[in-house]
Formats: structure tokens, C-alpha cells, sequence
């Protein structure tokens, strides 16, 4: 059975290794404190019956707002374990989270980063999720691949 | 102490021109300027301080350290003497000595701000919340203006344990606030807030805890949500009140439905705990969770928890939907959301029963394609076989798993998932080089997926074959690294690094397992360290996320009780017990030969070096010598890269001994058998015996019948009974204490040994322990030969990890039956390779082709 559930501290080490098994962006621990010191109502968690984490979105607002912008949630990385897809569980862990941006901070929209060839994940995030391509920005990762920007309004 | 004679005032303008020269970081400045008051004053030794300072910043760091040390000798009454090396200790983590600098220099400048705020920083990091109460009560008279320093108060009443107080600081803070305009919708604000009911909540007082909740809940002045409803249910659960309560369970399951804990605390608070479920109870919440299923359909916790309560005919009517719906639907993590249920005695049955029925349903209904409408998908076949195998493989039925998920393969080739099953089957069965091969299958047929890469390199791994595994690690790590392992270590991933410290283990390579090991040691050092920015990083901020901090806290003090550290301490233990034992596997454990993928990173790391080494060359020519290289210390080449140092050390057992003194000591005092068994086995060594009793009896006390602890008690016997030279009176007698509180008395260790063995006849780790006590009694070989086959009998619960302790074993007291047995496990376990002779394994990997060989080429393939 997976639950649901606001990521605590305890949960970002099983975040760090999750995430260092599913996607080629990690992150050091310190990293994912930042994160939880720093929004704690943001990042969320799919833990399973024996309390490993499976799944989770590691978020935050985005902090150089220029003036005039309206504050937005970013989200640095959601990934769910291969053997966890087909119950929704990316879709669950985004939808909680958005909610969190807009209770707590007012978040306008939140945005997040994909690779230009990741076409699963573009999949996932605008036919389940209904971000739209904003731009693209050239050489975003370490390798020289470029992001698209993504954005989902939630006003 | 005769008084310090004042600088010249010119030095004394100087002097102060030095302080800011060095906030401002001028170092070469700085440097000129204090050789000038030097020049005058030579017996300066704040001068002296600075300008050790300053030169550790530039990079001379021995040069600076013994100036800084020199100078608080010439001026052991001055603060900045102390606060320098304060600062110079805490740049070297050495934050116990530096929190001693810091106090000293508080001795002699008592409201110096700055040097209260460092040391409450480091009296939070020590957990010395006694004395941060009082460095926080005095800042707080020093600046009652600021508003944190009121919260950093409270938060420190709160950390030592004295809520009462720290609630009384926050309602003056809130009253002193009333007078100014908080602006609607302040994060920050909510945060204190929310911190304060937790405070109210410690104090005891649920009720004015609520109040100050719903009152800052309508006010807007809590912005969270989430965190008002779920501080909202637990506090009227405390404060029992049931019907509220309730209602406010309910409605964080409106809000989350896929929130197992919220559906445990409503079961709880209408008294039908879900974990105890019995006779009367039962239909009662069956009934809630069946409402509460039709009300979110969507959400599977209270469909699954149907099934934790049903019994009988309902569970099989229950399970049937469940178990079909979701095969219908292809979800692959079924088998181990039911994993569960098994552990109840008559389901898996059922499941069985249920799943296999449906199988040759689907298969009919495929074979008569007449019906395309009511009739079955062939997905719901490939995904039913699979969910069947893995019922089979849990079960130990390894044949029929294997013919199972042989038939959905047949059916549909291109699926990974049905792979990875197999290779897991094959894994738990004992054929590694198997499960090597299907995994890759696996991998293949999906090369962008970087789980199913993790799992590969996992079993190479497990398999032996380490540089396979790492090349493969490679296709996802950064490509700029010195190598695949440096940037996992980088992004400290303990789960490659604990498996890699394994695989060199089996590999006998002990060198360079302990060097695994040693890094996942840092790991966690690092991670301990991290906290320290956070101390004053939500003050710097003001943020307040109080409730995060404090959570941080309690996090880091549990860190080296998690199973990876712990483990990690049990591997270095047992290295250096082994090499203690037996110097020569200290030489002998050391690779001859260095591996391909070893000498290619050594490569790359050289040339990365030389590179670092041409910047900082150039570095040094544009900005000649004021350039700030911080304080804190380079870290260190290392010098022992294969760990033959570590292994060779005289007092390895010392060493061991340091890693695994602070899991069985005060805090953690772990009560594990395995950790208090390993520092037995320390302790006796190094001639401890108190300590080593005192392990004995703490295993004994946490599980008698444990064959390592029963093992341990005939070895203590053994050796105190011939102490020589003979111990003092007082350890003679803690001795005693010791071995009568673990022996029944008077009894001979021959009987105890067979008393064991007869209650423990089906474990096979028992019946180990029990031959291991024998060789030591002194039992003749051929006996202890015949416990050791005793595993192979077919009463005995006989795993293949089990076995391969036993050949290991059979290895160490050097029986000539060692491969007559190593040939019967071979035929006890038809599907393993683990009891293969070297020769047969060479012919069966061949014949598997050498997996992981070309993966260059089955890339191409693949892109």
C-alpha cells in the first residue's frame, strides 16, 4: 500500500536515494535539507507498507523573483520508482504539492526544468499534468542538453 | 598574571586599522600592517593572533596555526587571542575545543555579540542546551529589540526540555508584536505561530493550544493549510475529544485520500485500531472501510486495508476484485502491495487459489477469440504470469517461477519488468551469473532508464563483477568525473558504495573494502557537518521554520543509528578482526593486480589533478599572494588509496574498536545482537573483560537463543576460565557475575552446546553456531564435520546464504570434507552457482557469454 504524505526530514535521505536511482540530476544531502529547512510544506513523499520511499517531489519557491513577477513554486526534481508507475503516483505528489504553493506562499505558477529527449517525462508533466512548454533554455545541463521551462498556472 | 602592557596609541590606530583590513578580507594589507605594530610591539600577541590569522587565510596554514598559539600565550586574558583560535578550531570541525576558545574569550569580554551568537551556534551543534539557554537569556537582555532573539530564546527553553518557559517568551514576543502591523499573509509569522501551538502542545495544554490555532487559523495569521488541519486532528485526539476528532480526520482525508496515517488515527479514535483488529471489532470496521472505499473510489488504502481485516469467504471474494481488478490493469507492484498478507497463515493460499483461476479463465478466453468484447486482454495474461512468479519465488517454489515467467516471456519478449522478475528469481535461488544475464535482458530493452541500470550493476556486483558493474554505472553518472565510483561517492550514494565494500569483500580484496567502507564513515561525517550552516541559517533568514529545525536536530542525533552506518561500523570491525586473526590475509587480501577500470580512473583523476594544479599555478600569478583560501583546512591526499595501511595498522582492533564504541555506548546503546556480539568479539581481544562482559550479557538480556549470542557465551567461558596472567580480584569477580547470569550453573559447555542444538535442531545458523562452539570445546573434527552436513538434512530450514557460511566454515577449521560438502550443496540447491568449483563456473559463464562485456555495442543497438 503507498501513501502520500509531506516529506519530513527523516524522509530526505530516502529522497536522495531514490532519486540518485531513478534520473541522472542528483544532489547532495545537504541539498535536500535546504529544501526541507527552507519550504517544509512542500516536498512530498510516496512511502510504501515497510516505510521506503518510492517516490517524491523535492520543491520550492522560486527565490529571485524580479520585481512586478508574482511569486512562483519551482520544482527541482519528481521521480517515481520504475516498478511504482501505473497507480498515478507522480500525479498525486504534484497535485499536493501545487496546492501547498498556493496555500502557503501564493504561488502563481509553478515551473520546473525538463531535458529537451526526455520525452516520457514531457508526456507526463503536459498530458497528466497540463504544463505548457515556455521556453527553452540552451545548454541547461551539465552535458549541453537543452530544458524546456515549463509552466502550469495555478490561479 | 602581571597586567598586559597597552599599545603605543599609534600602534593602537593600527591595530584597529588591522581588524577591519582583515573583516574586508585584505589580507596582504593586513599582512603589511601587522609587521609594522610587530616591528614596535613584538610581544603583541593579539598582533601576534591576527596576523597568524591571516596568513592561515593565504594559505600558510602551519605557519599561521603556531603564530596564532604563540600569540594567546603572550596574551592569555585577551578575546580576540581566543576568539582567533576559536575561529581557526571551528574551521577544523574540532567544535568541542572551539566551543572551550569561545568561552574563554566571553571570559573576558562578556557582551561581545558576536561572540555569543558563534557560541551558541556551536553550543546548539554540541547539544549543550544547558548553557545555550543561558548564552541565549543573555543576548536577549543585550538586544531586546530584535525580534529573533526572542524566538532563539524560546527555541532553546524548548531544546532543554522546558517548554513552560519558552511558551512564556513567545506570548511576551506576541504581545510586544500586537503593537506593530504584521503584514497579511507572512510566512514567517505563520511559522512562529505554528511553532508556539507546538510549544502550548509540549507544555501539556491541548486546549489553549486549539484556541491559539483556530484563532490564528481564521485570523490568516497560520497560512499552512495542511499543517493547521493536521495539528487541529492531533490535538482534539490528545485532548480527547472524540467526535471533533473524528470530523477532522475525515477531513484530511477529503483532502488526501492516499494518506495511510489519517486512516489509521480515524480507526483509532473510533477504537478499532487497525493493527488489532479481533472478533468483535471486526465487522465494525469492515463496515468503515467499506464506506469509506465507495466514498474514494479513487484512492486504494481503504480497499487494501479491507483485506488486512477480512477473513474467510469475504477475504477471497475481496481479494478476487482487488487482485483483478489491478491485473487488468497492468500494475506491476501488486505482488508487493500484497507481500504483507502473507505473513497470515491461510491467504496466501487463497491468493493462490484466486490467481491461478483466473489464469486459466484469461487463457480460455483467449483462445476462444469469438468474444472480443467480454474477453480478456493479453496484457492481463503477461501481467497475471507475472504476478503468479513472484507468488511462486516468495514461496521458495523457484521451478515453478521460473516456468511461469518463462511463459509470459514467451509471450511478450519486449517487456523489461518480466526480465527483472526472472532475474530476481534466479538471484534469490542462488544463480547469480543467471540473474546477471536477465537483468541485462532487461536493461537492453530500455537503455534510458537508469533503474533498471542501478539494478544491473547491483547484481554484477553481486556476481563478482565489479568492473562490469562499474562501467555500466558509468553510462549515468557525470561524464567529467574522475570516475563512475568518484561520482557516486561524490553524490554520496551509500547503497552503490555498501554493495561495492561487499562484492570487494567476497572478492577478498579487504584493502579496499575497508576503504568502502571508510567513505560511507565520512558520508555520514559530512552529513553530521551539514547541520552546522543550518544553526544559523534560519536566523540569518528569519524564517522560523522552527518545526523543521527542530525535527533537524533530532534527525541528526538518531543518524548513527541508521542500519547503513551501523553496518558500515560492522564491516570495518570485521575486516579487522579478520586480519587480527590472520596477518597474512592482510598481504594476501591486497589486488595484485590493479583492474582495468581502476588504472583508467587513476588516469583520469591524475589528469584532473594536473589540471587543478596548472589553475592554482596560474591563480597564484594574477593575484599574487591575497588570495583568500578560507579556513578551513585542504583536505588531505590520500596516502593508503588500497587500504593496505588501514589493514596493516598495529592497532587495527583499536581502530575497529573507535567505530563501534559509540553504537553500544550512551546515546544510542543500540540493542542490536549482531552490533553487541561484534564488540564482544573487539573487547575480548583487546583484553577487555569487563567490557567484553558487559556486551555478553547486554546480547544475552536482547536474545538468549540467538546463535551468535550462544556462540559467544562458550567462547567467554573458554577464555576467562585461563586467564594468564590471572586478572585483578574486582574483574575476577564482575567475571563470575557475568558467566552465572548467562549459564545455567555447573554445567558443561559439551552439554550446553547439545541442549542448544536439540532446541534450535531446524535453524541452520544455530546448528553453525553449535559446530563453530564445538571446534572451540574441542570436539573432534569428524564431529563437529557431521553438525556442520547437518544442514543438508530436510528438516532443517536451509537457505543458500546459510550454506555458504557453512562452506566458509568447513574452510576455516581447514576439514578435508569441505568440497564433499560444497558438491551436496550443489545438488541441495539445483538452481544456485554459489556452490560451484571455480571450473564449473568458468564453463556456465561462458556458456551465458560474458555479461556486461561489450556494452559499448549494445548501446549503439539500443540509442
Amino acid at each position: 500500500m503507498i501513501t502520500i504524505r509531506v516529506a519530513r526530514i527523516e524522509d530526505l535521505m530516502g529522497m536522495q536515494a531514490c532519486n540518485l536511482q531513478n534520473l541522472p540530476e542528483n544532489y547532495q544531502m545537504k541539498y535536500y535539507l535546504y529544501h526541507g529547512q527552507t519550504w517544509p510544506g512542500l516536498s512530498y513523499v510516496a512511502e510504501d507498507d515497510k516505510g521506503r520511499i518510492v517516490g517524491y517531489i523535492l520543491a520550492k519557491m522560486e527565490e529571485e523573483v524580479e520585481s512586478g513577477e508574482p511569486p512562483h513554486g519551482h520544482v527541482t526534481s519528481i521521480s517515481v520508482i520504475r516498478s511504482y508507475r501505473r497507480l498515478g503516483i507522480a500525479k498525486k505528489l504534484m497535485i499536493q504539492s501545487q496546492e501547498a504553493m498556493a496555500a502557503i506562499y501564493k504561488a502563481a505558477y509553478v515551473s520546473l526544468h525538463v531535458r529537451k529527449s526526455n520525452r516520457a517525462a514531457i508526456g507526463l508533466y503536459r498530458d497528466t499534468l497540463g504544463f505548457e512548454v515556455h521556453n527553452v533554455e540552451k545548454g541547461y545541463y551539465a552535458d549541453g542538453e537543452d530544458a524546456f521551462g515549463m509552466r502550469l498556472s495555478l490561479k | 598574571m602581571p597586567p598586559k602592557k597597552p599599545l603605543a596609541s599609534k600602534e593602537q590606530h593600527l591595530f584597529r586599522e588591522l581588524l577591519s583590513l582583515y573583516e574586508a578580507r585584505q589580507l596582504k594589507k593586513g599582512l603589511k600592517t601587522a609587521d609594522q605594530i610587530l616591528k614596535k610591539a613584538p610581544d603583541s600577541g593579539e598582533t601576534m593572533c591576527m596576523k597568524g590569522l591571516i596568513l592561515t587565510h593565504m594559505g600558510r596554514r602551519e605557519e599561521g596555526i603556531d603564530l596564532v598559539k604563540k600569540g594567546i600565550r603572550l596574551d592569555l586574558t585577551s578575546h580576540i587571542c581566543w576568539h582567533v583560535f576559536g575561529l581557526i578550531q571551528k574551521a577544523e570541525k574540532n567544535y568541542e575545543e572551539a566551543l572551550k576558545s569561545y568561552t574563554q574569550a566571553l571570559r573576558f569580554d562578556k557582551e561581545n555579540i558576536s561572540l555569543l551568537q558563534d557560541a551558541a551556534t556551536l553550543q546548539t551543534h554540541l547539544r549543550n542546551y544547558e548553557a545555550l539557554q543561558d548564552t541565549r537569556e543573555l543576548i536577549l537582555k543585550l538586544r531586546p529589540n530584535h525580534r529573533r532573539h526572542w524566538i532563539l530564546l524560546a527555541l532553546a527553553y524548548h531544546l532543554n526540555g522546558n517548554p513552560s518557559d519558552a511558551r512564556k517568551v513567545l506570548e511576551s514576543y506576541q504581545k510586544m508584536l500586537k503593537a506593530r502591523d504584521i503584514p497579511d499573509y507572512d510566512v514567517e509569522h505563520s511559522n512562529v505561530l505554528l511553532y508556539q501551538v507546538r510549544v502550548i502542545e509540549d507544555c501539556g495544554d491541548f486546549a489553549s493550544a486549539l484556541a491559539l490555532l483556530d484563532g490564528s487559523a481564521k485570523s490568516r495569521g497560520i497560512v499552512d493549510r495542511t499543517a493547521i488541519m493536521e495539528y487541529r486532528a492531533r490535538l482534539l485526539t490528545k485532548q480527547g475529544d472524540t467526535a471533533e476528532a473524528e470530523q477532522a480526520w475525515r477531513l484530511l482525508i477529503e483532502k488526501n485520500s492516499d494518506c495511510l496515517h489519517y486512516f489509521r488515527e480515524l480507526f483509532r479514535i473510533k477504537n478499532l485500531p487497525l493493527d488489532a483488529v479481533s472478533g468483535e471489532n471486526r465487522e465494525q470496521a469492515v463496515a468503515l472501510l467499506l464506506e469509506l472505499s465507495s466514498q474514494y473510489p479513487r484512492s486504494s488504502v481503504p480497499a487494501r486495508l479491507l483485506l488486512d481485516v477480512s477473513e474467510g469467504p469475504e477475504f477471497e471474494e475481496r481479494v478476487r476484485v482487488y487482485v483483478l481488478d489491478r491485473l487488468r490493469r497492468g500494475i506491476p507492484s501488486l505482488f508487493v502491495d500484497l507481500k504483507s498478507l502473507y505473513a497470515n497463515p491461510s491467504k496466501p493460499h487463497v491468493i493462490e487459489n484466486v490467481t491461478t483461476q483466473f489464469r486459466t479463465e484469461v487463457e480460455s478466453s483467449l483462445r476462444s477469440s469469438s468474444s472480443p468484447e467480454g474477453g480478456e486482454s493479453p496484457t492481463t495474461l503477461v501481467w497475471t504470469l507475472y504476478f503468479l512468479a513472484q507468488h511462486y519465488s516468495f514461496l521458495r517454489r523457484y521451478e515453478e517461477a521460473i516456468e511461469t515467467i518463462d511463459f509470459a516471456i514467451e509471450d511478450t519478449p519486449t517487456l523489461p519488468e518480466l526480465y527483472a522478475c526472472k532475474a530476481r528469481i534466479l538471484k534469490r535461488a542462488g544463480d547469480l551469473v543467471g540473474a546477471v544475464r536477465e537483468i541485462e535482458e532487461a536493461r537492453c530493452l530500455d537503455g534510458q532508464d537508469r533503474f533498471l541500470n542501478t539494478k544491473s550493476a547491483k547484481y554484477h556486483l553481486r556476481a563478482g563483477l565489479r568492473e562490469e558493474a562499474i562501467s555500466l554505472l558509468g553510462l549515468f553518472t557525470k561524464k567529467d568525473a574522475a570516475s563512475p565510483s568518484a561520482d557516486l561517492e561524490d553524490m554520496q550514494s551509500t547503497l552503490y558504495l555498501l554493495e561495492d565494500a561487499s562484492c570487494l569483500y567476497r572478492l577478498s580484496q579487504l584493502g579496499p573494502s575497508l576503504k568502502r567502507y571508510l567513505v560511507v564513515q565520512s558520508i555520514y561525517d559530512d552529513m553530521s557537518s551539514d547541520q552546522y550552516d543550518f544553526h544559523s541559517y534560519s536566523t540569518v533568514r528569519q524564517r522560523f521554520t522552527l518545526e523543521a529545525y527542530t525535527s533537524l536536530l533530532k534527525w541528526e542525533d538518531g543518524l548513527r543509528a541508521q542500519p547503513p552506518f551501523v553496518d558500515t561500523a560492522l564491516g570495518i570491525a570485521r575486516i579487522l578482526i579478520a586480519v587480527h586473526d590472520d596477518p597474512a590475509l592482510a598481504t594476501s587480501s591486497t589486488p595484485s593486480k590493479r583492474s582495468d577500470a581502476d588504472k583508467k580512473a587513476e588516469k583520469k583523476a591524475k589528469k584532473a589533478a594536473l589540471k587543478v594544479l596548472d589553475e592554482v599555478k596560474k591563480g597564484t600569478q594574477n593575484s599574487s599572494s591575497n588570495e583568500d583560501k578560507g579556513l578551513e583546512p585542504p583536505t588531505a591526499k590520500d596516502d593508503d588509496p588500497t587500504g593496505v595501511k588501514a589493514l596493516t595498522a598495529s592497532d587495527g582492533l583499536e581502530q575497529a574498536w573507535k567505530y563501534i564504541k559509540p553504537l553500544v555506548s550512551e546515546p544510542l546503546s543500540l540493542n542490536r545482537t549482531d552490533v553487541l556480539a561484534c564488540a564482544y568479539d573487539l573487547s575480548i581481544r583487546r583484553r577487555k573483560y569487563v567490557l567484553a562482559a558487559k556486551s555478553l550479557l547486554s546480547a544475552h538480556q536482547n536474545d538468549p537463543e540467538n546463535p551468535e549470542t550462544h556462540l559467544r557465551v562458550v567462547d567467554f567461558k573458554l577464555k576467562v576460565s585461563s586467564l594468564s596472567p590471572p586478572p585483578s580480584e574486582t574483574i575476577q569477580s564482575l567475571v563470575n557475575q557475568t558467566l552465572l547470569k548467562v549459564l545455567p550453573d555447573e554445567i558443561a559447555l559439551e552439554t550446553l552446546n547439545s541442549q542448544y542444538l536439540q532446541r534450535h535442531s531446524d535453524d541452520p545458523r544455530a546448528i553453525l553456531a553449535v559446530a563453530d562452539a564445538s571446534t572451540r570445546i574441542g570436539t573432534p573434527l569428524q564431529e563437529v564435520e557431521d553438525t556442520v552436513f547437518g544442514i543438508l538434512n530436510p528438516n532443517v530450514k536451509n537457505d543458500v546464504k546459510s550454506s555458504l557460511a557453512a562452506c566458509e566454515f568447513l574452510n576455516r577449521i581447514k576439514s578435508p570434507r569441505k568440497d564433499e560438502f560444497r558438491s551436496e550443496c550443489d545438488k541441495h540447491f539445483p538452481l544456485s552457482t554459489m556452490f560451484k568449483t571455480a571450473e564449473e563456473l568458468a564453463g556456465y559463464k561462458s556458456q551465458n557469454g560474458s555479461a556486461g562485456g561489450n556494452e559499448d555495442e549494445k548501446e549503439v543497438v539500443n540509442a
